[in-house]
Formats: structure tokens, sequence, C-alpha cells
């Protein structure tokens, strides 16, 4: 596949394990990241080798990103350090991603995220300790309020799915896990068919290759069918349609949600609806909108506006908000644009330019290693290959769109979440 | 070595630096007007950037520069303030998706020059002044900025740190300046000092991405022949010694306690002491490798984040970690220990090793970004050396072990901040 003279390269090795390789020859810097499809919504599955089905603690994800750094030897961050690269980790709702960056010892350093990643070693001892770290880590959270509102709104927004619950659990959660449970939830998904590596930087893809397939070979894997992940039944309505929190802040803080019905499928076909949601919310609240421009002259929005749509297979919901002065009336004109282009439609001229925008963007993006690969992962974790962006981007239609501002902006389906200055 | 730069004088004295390079996907421009950090200019200085890029005569408002960007594929453009040491520097950017990408040619590029040079050169003027509706909302708006540091825990308990240690300097001036300056800042009085400003402070225009030199400073030439008298202004001043320790608290309505440790170094980027200090920074606490890392999170799980980093352009050294409330004791005690130890000379082999690793790493992986190319070459304008990356690199491989225990003789700690709850 090639795009803008980039040259994306594929393996699939014997136990399901995915590789691809995107050189980049001018760049000093090697940057390879090796994800799973398991994240912080992932709470309660079917253990393949056992059968057994189990709740786990929220939070546990991320609790086994901190400890995979753990080997018998000691610490990964120590050996990354002796090669002078620096490594690294992040969970989501829907993937837990290990990386590094390097600039030498490119293949001492890929076999040692192989190794670390493909070696589970947890004690008592050390889970005890994380706690402490991890409870830091919360806290620190806890004292941001940009954090705060968007996770308030999915509680408002969520029922049951366990995109309401902090990625990182909570404080009390976090006390539940144990060793035990963490090797079961390794077993279940850190399994290689659920895997993928991506590597991006001076490298020749064929060694890159050559060097996953050696280890994988060795590790006696056998392929893996789909995991059974079990998910609540969530309802289509929102649980609230409003939450309010005081924190420590000047100002108010607010984010407006519109939860998605329209789920239950990835590929293709979610990056055209995602696509389609955020050119929306372009051409609604975008910088060159009238919208954007009084909301700005009024005081009630500054810089720091934005708005995003997330699309997952299981769920989907867009954010829109920043700090304001006035909370109610920011939602009462925010409700008041929706209305407005539904009921006068969308512009063709609108939608071409944002159209020309988000190219441009897209093409930007393909500056950073860091971006690249984190877009890949993400993506092809949901099946969809980022390389097929500017061709879903070309072919959306103005239809399309139409239909979409009707289905997705749906008053009913909208809440809204405010952090007030204590 | 190569410098990746070519440096030549406007006709006017603006430096102009280009890099062509085909390395990466877009085009970056950037101008710099630098400033010297005086809380009698500051907040007009903050102001200025903001009122800018509210319009020009050919684009009014900010709305018709968006529309114009959106039409150049979403070009990316700003400006804002930049504090190194005691200069406060005028940021414009503007970057744009490589031509060829997008199936067009060089035609955007110059238009998208032609709107970067109209927001600076042409603002929209009203009477003898800015168009007063602009600098009243912008006025409104930078309080705001100012202002959200508070809600920023993080970066708050670092800033605050600095304004403590460096009471009655220039450097405890925040980039945005005072609340207390805005009202008293009239549309005239503020474009009166504009002019001034961009008449008599030194500017930097960079250019990096596929451009032809020749044709890229013909164009500048012509577009920035604006007239202009250089006036030099004062670097930053490296205030030595320590009079007394100070300790510092502030409570607020917090879940996590904010520690920061404020050290005077006597080294400024420029002295050839400087990559010593550096070192000395990377062991003490630039990363997983570093003391604090492995002392404070690792050994006694008091924290999740805790680093030092430098102000290389004031010679200060900024240690920071967030921590439970009743620890604050034990983690000064275990940062002072680290310090001590490295004056000492205890420093590892390992330690000392990964440490000038991790710092050769990510300079040569500034490389690979425009953003940290251009940051960097800007430090060295603004403490007048030249010197490429492979240079710096070169010298960081020279230090020693003695030479970072020599170094760390001058590291005195100033002032102990604690963010704690109330």
């Amino acid at each position: 596949m090639n795009f803008m003279g980039e040259n994306l390269l594929f393996r699939q090795f014997d136990n399901g394990l995915k590789a691809y390789v995107l050189p980049k020859k001018n760049f000093n810097k090697v940057f390879a990241v090796y994800s799973t499809k398991y994240g912080s919504i992932d709470n309660e599955f079917v253990v393949p080798t056992t059968g057994e089905r189990i709740k786990v603690p929220e939070g546990i994800a991320h609790f086994l990103e901190h400890k995979m750094f753990d080997m018998p030897y000691g610490n990964v961050f120590d050996k990354y350090a002796e090669y002078g690269a620096s490594s690294n980790a992040y969970t989501n709702y829907t993937n837990t991603t290990y990386l590094f960056s390097t600039t030498s010892y490119f293949e001492e350093c890929l076999k040692l995220l192989l190794e670390f990643v493909e070696t589970p070693y947890f004690t008592k001892e050390s889970v005890e300790k994380e706690k402490g770290i991890i409870t830091q880590e919360l806290r620190m959270y806890e004292d941001e309020a940009e954090w705060q509102v968007i996770l308030n709104l999915l509680k408002a927004m969520y029922h049951r799915h366990p995109v309401r619950d902090d990625i990182g659990g909570t404080v009390e959660s976090i006390q539940n896990i144990d060793v035990d449970t963490l090797y079961k939830c390794y077993e279940t998904f850190y399994h290689p068919s659920n895997m993928v590596i991506f590597v991006t930087g001076p490298v020749d893809a064929d060694r890159v290759f050559e060097i996953i397939e050696e280890r994988e070979n060795k590790r006696g894997k056998v392929f893996q069918g789909e995991i059974q992940r079990i998910y609540p039944e969530e309802s289509p309505t929102v649980n609230r349609s409003s939450v309010e929190v005081k924190m420590a802040v000047t100002r108010p803080l607010f984010a407006m949600g519109f939860k998605d019905n329209d789920v239950g499928f990835d590929g293709v076909e979610l990056l055209k609806k995602e696509v389609i949601t955020n050119m929306l919310l372009e051409i609604i609240f975008g910088r060159s909108t009238r919208t954007y421009e009084k909301l700005y002259e009024e005081g009630l929005i500054d810089d720091r506006f934005s708005f995003e749509y997330e699309g997952q297979k299981g769920y989907g919901f867009c954010t829109i908000g920043g700090e304001t002065k006035d909370p109610e009336k920011l939602k009462e004109r925010l409700i008041a644009s929706i209305n407005e282009a539904k009921e006068k439609g969308l512009k063709e001229e609108d939608f071409e330019r944002v159209r020309k925008k988000f190219l441009g963007n897209y093409i930007q993006g393909f500056n950073s290693l860091e971006f690249i690969a984190s877009a890949f992962v993400s993506y092809h974790h949901r099946d969809i290959n980022i390389f097929d962006y500017p061709e879903v981007l070309k072919n959306i239609s103005f239809d399309e769109a139409e239909k979409r501002l009707h289905q997705f902006f749906d008053l009913d389906r909208m809440a809204v979440s405010t952090v007030y200055p204590k | 070595m190569d410098r990746l730069f070519k440096r030549k004088a406007l006709d006017n004295g603006i430096n102009l630096y280009v890099y062509s390079t085909d390395k990466f996907k877009t085009v970056t421009v950037c101008a710099f007007i630098h400033q010297n950090l005086d809380e009698s200019t500051a907040t007009k200085t903050a102001l200025l950037p903001f009122v800018l890029k509210r319009g020009s005569h050919r684009f009014p408002s900010s709305r018709h520069i968006s529309l114009y960007l959106e039409e150049l594929y979403g070009a990316d453009f700003g400006a804002d303030i930049i504090k190194k040491g005691e200069r406060q520097i005028i940021q414009f950017f503007i970057e744009m998706a490589n031509p060829k990408y997008i199936g067009s040619n060089d035609k955007i590029f110059d238009e998208g020059l032609e709107l970067f040079r109209d927001v600076l050169l042409n603002p929209l003027t009203e009477g003898s002044g800015f168009k007063k509706d602009y600098v009243e909302q912008e006025k409104d708006v930078l309080k705001r900025n100012i202002e959200a540091l508070f809600n920023d825990k993080f970066n708050y308990a670092i800033e605050r740190c600095f304004q403590e240690m460096c009471k009655g300097e220039p450097f405890s001036v925040y980039k945005y300046g005072s609340v207390s300056d805005l009202s008293g800042i009239s549309s005239e009085e503020l474009y009166d000092f504009y002019k001034m400003v961009l008449k008599t402070r030194p500017a930097d225009i960079f250019v990096l991405g596929e451009v032809d030199e020749e044709r890229i400073y013909d164009k500048l030439n012509r577009l920035f022949s604006n007239e202009r008298r250089e006036e030099k202004i004062p670097g930053s001043v490296v205030v030595k010694d320590v009079e007394r320790e100070k300790f510092v608290e502030e409570k607020q309505d917090v879940n996590q306690g904010k520690l920061s440790l404020g050290f005077r170094t006597g080294v400024k980027y420029g002295d050839e002491d400087y990559y010593a200090l550096m070192v000395l920074n990377s062991v003490f606490g630039g990363g997983p490798h570093s003391k604090l890392f492995r002392n404070v999170r690792e050994k006694e799980s008091l924290a999740y984040y805790a680093f030092s980093r430098l102000e290389k352009s004031k010679g200060l050294m900024m240690a920071s970690c967030g921590i439970d409330f009743d620890k604050m004791e034990r983690a000064v005690k275990i940062v002072r220990e680290q310090l001590d130890d490295i004056k000492d000379g205890r420093i590892s082999d390992y330690e000392f090793d990964s440490s000038k690793k991790a710092l050769v790493n990510s300079l040569k992986e500034a490389e690979d970004s425009p953003a940290m190319i251009i940051s960097l070459y800007l430090d060295g304008i603004i403490n007048g050396i030249e010197e490429s990356i492979q240079e710096i690199i070169e010298k960081v491989w020279n230090v020693t072990k003695e030479d970072v225990a020599r170094v760390a003789q001058k590291v005195k700690l100033d002032t102990v901040y604690f963010l704690n709850r109330k």
C-alpha cells in the first residue's frame, strides 16, 4: 500500500500476531508499539483456557500495564535506559499499548519490547507497592478539572456500560486487584491473536519481521479465536441529562455530549461514521462558523473550546465544550445552533471546505511518528486501516452528512456536565 | 558538522533561517519577535499576538482567517507568547501541507504566506488604534488565560515556585503578564506599542520544509519590507547565590499535594559547563533512569510523577512531584539526598551512561520534529550561540562524572513550594 511516498508492509505470524512496518528513511528515530485490544471496558469476559466467566475490578487493565514493566531480573525501564531509549505505555477504554522510541540499538530495543510484553511477572509485594503509585496517579486526575468534566459526562450518558468508569479505576477498586486476577487478564488478552505490532522509522522491514518471527515461533502459542467479552445491556437513553460538581477552579467548565445509538459495527463503516460526525461538528461549531464567532465575542468560549467524536464498536459519543462564564447560556446557544443546522440544512460549500481541511490535517499528522503509531493501532483494533482515510473522506456524500445530522444530534440523547468553582 | 538552517538577513535586518528538506509532509513558517521580560511591558506584549490574530485589513475577522485557512487544506495558523529565560517572545506560525501531497501547486503556499504577513504587518485599525472591540475582547480572554493557570495544578505548583524564588527579578513575571495591568491598556496605546515593537525589537523568521532557498528569500524580502531600526535588548541575569532557603506553602481544595523545589544552578546555556549541567539534571530527575524516579517513585512509592527539568536560559532547575499530603517532609528529604549524592560524586555507571544516552537520544529525536528543531535553534539565538544539534551531542558525550560533581557544587536549593490541602 502506497500513499504520499509511504509504503506500509504487513506480515501475520502463525500464532495470529500481526505486524506492520512503515519505513521512514530520513528520520533518526524509530518508534515501535506493541498493542493489545484490551482496555478499561473489558471488565467481564470468559477465560479461554478454562471457560470460566469472570468479572474483574475496575482499573485492572491499567494496573496490568504498570506491572508489565517488572521482569524477574528487575525493571524494563532500566534496560531501555541502557540503550538510551525511552519506553512507556498507555491504557485507554479499548486498548493497552506499549512503546519505545530510540535512535540507537533498535534491534535490541525491539527484542526487549517483545520479551517484556510477552513475560508476565507479578509478585504479591510488587502488586501491593504499585497500589501506592497508582493511588497518586488517580489523585492527580481527581484534581484535573478538564478530565473530571468529561468523566462526569460519560457517567451521565451511560447507565451501565463500563465506558462510564475511570480508565484507572478508583482508589477503592484497585485495592481488590491481586496476582491471580492479573494473570487471568494477561492470559486472556495478551494472546498474540489479540495483538498487533507497528514499527515506523529508519528500519528494514524484512529484518523487523525476521526478529519477530524468530521469537514468536518459539512461544508455543496457537491461534486463538475471538475472546468472549461481556458488556452489560445499555439503554439507548441517557442516564441523567445533567451532572454538576464543584472543584477548585476559577471558572466553570462545561461539556455537552450526544450518545450515539447507531453502534455495533466496526471496520470501514465505523471510520466513515466517525469522519462524517467529525465533519458535522466542524461545520456547526468550527472556527469558521458564525456560531463560534458570536460565542467568542460574547466571552462564552475561548480558544480552548473543542469538540470531538469518539466511535468504538460498542459505543459512540461526542463531547463539545470548554471553559465558560455561563454554562446555562452556552448550553442554550449550542442547542440553538444544532437546531438551526437541522432546520435550515447544511451548506454544500461548508461541507467541501471542511473536507479539504480534514485532508490537510491528515497529511500533517504524518509528520509525527508518535501520531502515526498511536492512530494506526487505535484504528487497527477497530478493524480499520488508517491509510483508507483519504479514500473514505473523498467518498462521503453531502446527503450522508445531512442524514447523520438528523440521526445523531437527537436532543433526547444529550447530556451535559459542569464543574463549578468552589 | 552541517547546520540545518541557512541564515541570511532580510534587507530590513530580520534574520531569515531556512532549512530546505523533504523529510516532512508540511512546510512550517515561524516568526519570533523578541522582547525583554519586564513587568511594565509584559501584559501589553502578551496582548499583541492575540489582538493581531483577530483580524487584518484583508482578513477582517478570525472567521475570515479561518475560512481562508480551511480553503488552504486546513493550514495550521496561530500566535502565542513563549517565555525563555527573561525573554518574552511573540510567536506566529503557519504550517501547511506540502502542496505536492494534495495534488495542488505552490499557490496555496504563497497564499498562506500572504495571510501570515497580513496578520503580522497589516492589522485592522480604527481611528489611531487597533479595532476597539477586539482589544477589549482579547483583554478579557487574556485575563481568563492568566487565571486558568490556577486550574492546572501541575503547572501551577511549578510556576508558583519560580515566582516565589525569583521575586524581584524579571523572571518572576508570568508570560501573559498580570490581570491588574490589563484594565489600563487602550487600543491606541497598544497600537503605538505594537509599532514600536515591530520597528525596534529583534525578529527572526524560520522556514522549514520543501522550499527553494533563493525563492523563499526573495519572497520574504518582498513581503517583510517594513522599516526597522533594531535595538539591542538585555539578556537574562543568572543569580548564583542563595541567601537563605525559602519555604512557601499554599492551601487549596485539592486531592493531591504538589511539591516543587527550585534550584539555582549558576550555569546557563552558552556557558561551558552547561553540558555537564544537562547530564546532572538527567541523572537527578530526567527520566525513569534518574535518581528521583527510582527513589521517590519506585523505591518509596511516594509519587506517580517525580522529575526535574532545566530553565536553561536563566540557569534554574526545578524538581516536582505529586504526593500524599503527609509525605511532604519525607519527599523533600529524599530529593535533597539525591542532589547531595551527586555532589559527592555518588553517581553509578548505570546512572551516568543512561543519562548521557537519554540526552543524546532526545536530541536526535528532536531532529525529527519541526517544532523541536526550531525551538532548539531559538534557544541558541537568545543565548548568543549558534550550534548544530550534532555539536550539542558531541559536547554531551564529552562530559565526565567529575564535571557533573563539580557543576553540582554550584547547584543550590532556593525555594521549596508545597501546594497543600485546606
